[in-house]
C-alpha cells in the first residue's frame, strides 16, 4: 500500500497517556513565568501544552543575585524556585491559566516541594481544579527530612509519587521529571512508573560550577547551579532514548523531551530518540517564538520524510547492534 | 501611544525586529557605539521609546543569551524606519562579537524593555550622572528633558580619560574647580554644561564623580535646589554614593540600574534588585528595612534611589 500524498500538512498532534495535544510543543518549567509574560512575542496558544513554572506550598523569594550565567552554548540558574507559593497562584495566577486553555493549549502546573506533605498538599489541591490537565512534579530539591534528593533516590522517588497520585484527581495526569544527576536513570525512570507517573519529562538540569577565578568564588550565589541549553543537548537525547528503550516503551509511559531544543532539527532528535512531547525551556529566554518556529521546520522535515503524522518518527532510532 | 495619525493595525506591543547595523564605531578605548536601523514590520513601526527603556540584542551565534543595552539615542526616519543608538563597552563574548559588525551585517532585537526615568511635575533641573557604560542613557534623557524645556547639567566621569565615552569638544573640562562646561559635545549640542571627573585626573577634575556632583550642590541656590531631579546610571557603588548625595540635599533621585539577565521580559526570574517594601516584604536588611525582590527588567531598570536597598 503506498502512503496518500497529500497537500494536507502532517499531521502534529499527540497524545500523552490520554492527555490529547494539538502538537508536542510545550514551555519548560521554570522558563515561561506563570501565564501570559511572553504574551507581546509570540502567541501561546499555538502551544500543544503550556507548564508554569514550580509552585511551593508557601511563596519563595528565591535565592540572592548572581542567579544565572552563561557558559559556552548553555547557562547556569539557581533561581531557587522563586515563586508566589500555592495561595496566591490559586487566587491570582490560574485564572489566567484557565483563560489560556480555553485558547488552545493544555495546562501544567508544575509543583516542587521539600517533604512529602507539601507535594501531596500542593499537587492535591493543584489537581482539584479540573482546567489542569496534569500536573508535573519538580523532584530535584532535597527532602528536608533526610536531605536526600527525591529525584535521585529510586524508594524514596516511589513512595512520593505513590502518595501524590493518590491525592490527585484521577483524571489529572502525573508527570515525574526526571533528574539527570543520577547513576543510572533507568532506575528512578522504572521507580517513577511503578509509583505511579503516567508521563515522564526528562531531563531537568545537570548541576554545575562555574568559578570566578579572579575571587576564587562560584560565580553563581548560591554555588552551583543547573546547566541547560544546547550544551546538555546531546546529554539529554541520550538519556531519552535510554530510558525510551529500557523502560517506558514496554510500560506505554510517554516521555516529554527536553535539553536545549532551539531548532526544529533539535526537536526531531528528540522525537526520534522517543519523546512523544518536547519542551523548549532556555532558548525562549532568546526567542519566545522558538517553539512555533519549529512546528513550521517539523512540518517540512516530515513532509520530506514522507510521514502524514509526527507519530510515525516517535522513537525511530536505529541503534548500532552490539 | 498611538495617535490619530497612525493606521488602526499599528502595533506599539513590545516584540522581536531584525535589525541592520547602520554603523558600529569606536568612541574611546574598549567602548564602540552602535546605530541599527530598524524598518517597520507587518505591525508597524519599532514602537515608541523613553530614555530608560532597553533592548536585548542578539549576538548570536557568539552567545546563546542576548545582550541587555539601555537606549543612548533614537532617531525616526522616512517611512517608518527607525535607528537606535546603544554605546557598549568590550567586556566578553558578546561585546566581543558586536565590535566586530560592520555597516551592512544583521542581527534582532527585542524591545522596547523595561520602564523610564519619569519628569515629575514642579522639578524642572535634571542633573545627569552617568559614570562608564552608565553614560549613553544620559544621552537619551538630555535629549527628552530639553524638549520638556528641562534645564540640566550632566555629571560624567570614568577612571581614566580614555574610557570616557564622550566627544570632547568646545570648552576645556575644568580641571581643578570642577565648574560644569559646554565641553561634551553629546551635552553642548542641546546647551547642556558637563562637569568631567576621572579617577586618575586624565582629565577633568581627580575623584569620583560625586566630587564634582558635591560642588555643584554647594553652589546651587534654594530656589534651583527645589527644581532638582537626579538621574543617575552607573557601576552600584556610584549610584549608591549619589543616592546618599541626593538623600543628604533633599532632592529626588532615580537610578537606573543594570543587572545581568537571561530573558529581558519577566520569565528568569534572574535580574532581582531588592526594593524597599514595608507591606509583604520578603525580609528585612540588618538595619531592619523591609525589603522585597524586584526584577531589574519589568519593574525597573529604573528605581527611586530611596526604594533601592544598596
Amino acid at each position: 500500500m503506498t502512503k496518500s500524498v497529500s497537500q494536507e500538512s502532517p499531521c502534529l498532534a499527540v497524545n500523552l497517556a490520554g492527555l490529547k495535544l494539538a502538537n508536542p510543543m510545550m514551555t519548560a518549567s521554570g522558563t515561561c513565568g506563570y501565564a501570559y509574560e511572553y504574551q507581546d512575542f509570540v502567541d501561546l496558544h499555538q502551544l500543544g501544552a503550556f507548564v508554569t513554572k514550580s509552585i511551593s506550598r508557601d511563596p519563595r523569594p528565591g535565592n540572592p543575585a548572581t542567579r544565572i550565567v552563561e557558559t559556552p552554548s548553555g547557562m547556569m540558574n539557581a533561581i531557587g524556585l522563586a515563586n508566589v507559593g500555592l495561595d496566591v497562584f490559586l487566587a491570582e495566577k490560574l485564572d489566567q491559566l484557565k483563560q489560556m486553555r480555553q485558547g488552545g493549549p493544555a495546562l501544567i502546573v508544575n509543583v516542587a516541594g521539600h517533604s512529602i506533605d507539601d507535594y501531596v498538599a500542593v499537587a492535591g489541591r493543584i489537581a482539584q481544579e479540573q482546567e489542569v490537565d496534569a500536573v508535573e512534579l519538580n523532584v530535584s530539591c532535597p527532602n528536608v527530612g533526610d536531605g536526600l534528593t527525591f529525584g535521585t533516590d529510586p524508594k524514596l522517588l516511589k513512595e512520593l509519587i505513590g502518595y501524590v497520585r493518590k491525592a490527585m484527581r484521577a483524571d489529572c495526569k502525573l508527570i515525574v521529571q526526571l533528574s539527570p544527576n543520577v547513576g543510572d536513570i533507568t532506575l528512578t525512570a522504572g521507580a517513577a512508573i511503578d509509583g505511579g507517573a503516567n508521563i515522564l519529562s526528562m531531563i531537568n538540569t545537570y548541576t554545575a560550577l562555574a568559578i570566578d577565578i579572579k575571587t576564587r568564588k562560584p560565580r553563581i550565589a548560591n554555588g552551583t547551579g543547573g546547566l541547560s541549553g544546547p550544551a546538555i543537548r546531546p546529554l539529554a537525547v541520550y538519556l531519552v532514548s535510554r530510558v525510551y528503550r529500557e523502560v517506558a516503551q514496554k510500560a506505554g509511559v510517554p516521555i516529554i523531551g527536553m535539553g536545549g531544543i532551539r531548532t526544529w532539527s533539535d526537536a526531531a532528535e528528540f522525537l526520534i530518540a522517543g519523546a512523544t512531547g518536547l519542551a523548549v525551556g532556555t532558548s525562549l529566554f532568546a526567542d519566545p517564538a522558538t517553539p512555533v518556529n519549529i512546528m513550521a521546520g517539523l512540518e517540512s522535515y516530515l513532509a520530506e520524510q514522507d510521514m502524514s503524522s509526527i507519530t510515525e518518527l516517535i522513537g525511530t532510532l536505529e541503534m548500532p547492534v552490539r | 501611544m498611538l495617535t490619530a495619525t497612525q493606521p488602526q493595525s499599528v502595533s506599539n506591543t513590545r516584540r522581536r525586529f531584525d535589525a541592520q547595523v547602520v554603523s558600529n564605531t569606536s568612541v574611546c578605548r574598549e567602548h564602540f557605539c552602535l546605530t541599527l536601523g530598524i524598518d517597520p514590520d507587518e505591525r508597524g513601526p519599532f514602537p515608541a521609546t523613553r530614555p530608560g527603556q532597553f533592548i536585548q540584542l542578539g549576538c548570536q551565534p557568539a552567545t546563546l543569551l542576548r545582550r541587555p543595552f539601555s537606549l543612548a539615542g533614537r532617531k525616526d526616519l522616512a517611512e517608518g524606519r527607525v535607528e537606535l543608538q546603544i554605546v557598549y563597552r568590550v567586556v566578553g563574548v558578546g561585546t566581543r562579537w558586536l565590535a566586530q559588525l560592520q555597516a551592512g551585517d544583521t542581527t534582532d532585537l527585542l524591545g522596547p524593555l523595561g520602564n523610564q526615568f519619569q519628569l515629575p511635575e514642579g522639578k524642572s533641573l535634571g542633573l545627569l550622572v552617568g559614570g562608564g557604560v552608565g553614560l549613553p542613557p544620559m544621552f537619551y534623557l538630555a535629549e527628552a528633558l530639553k524638549q520638556a524645556h528641562w534645564d540640566a547639567v550632566a555629571f560624567v566621569g570614568a577612571l581614566t580619560e580614555d574610557l570616557l565615552a564622550v566627544t570632547f569638544g568646545g570648552s576645556e573640562p575644568a580641571e581643578s574647580s570642577g565648574e560644569p562646561s559646554l565641553c561634551i559635545e553629546e551635552f553642548s549640542k542641546l546647551s547642556i554644561a558637563s562637569a568631567v571627573t576621572t579617577d586618575d585626573g586624565s582629565v577633568g577634575l581627580a575623584g569620583r564623580i560625586t566630587a564634582g556632583l558635591e560642588r555643584y550642590f554647594d553652589t546651587l541656590s534654594e530656589e534651583d535646589r527645589q527644581r532638582v531631579v537626579l538621574f543617575t546610571c552607573g557601576p552600584h557603588p556610584m549610584l549608591h554614593a549619589a543616592a546618599k548625595l541626593a538623600q543628604k540635599h533633599g532632592v529626588d533621585c532615580q537610578v537606573c540600574l543594570e543587572q545581568a539577565m537571561a530573558c529581558g521580559m519577566g520569565t528568569c526570574q534572574s535580574c532581582i534588585v531588592q526594593i524597599a517594601e514595608p507591606d509583604n516584604p520578603q525580609g528585612t536588611t540588618e538595619d531592619g528595612r523591609p525589603w522585597r525582590y524586584r526584577l531589574t527588567c519589568t519593574d525597573g531598570p529604573v528605581f527611586n534611589a530611596d526604594q533601592v536597598i544598596f
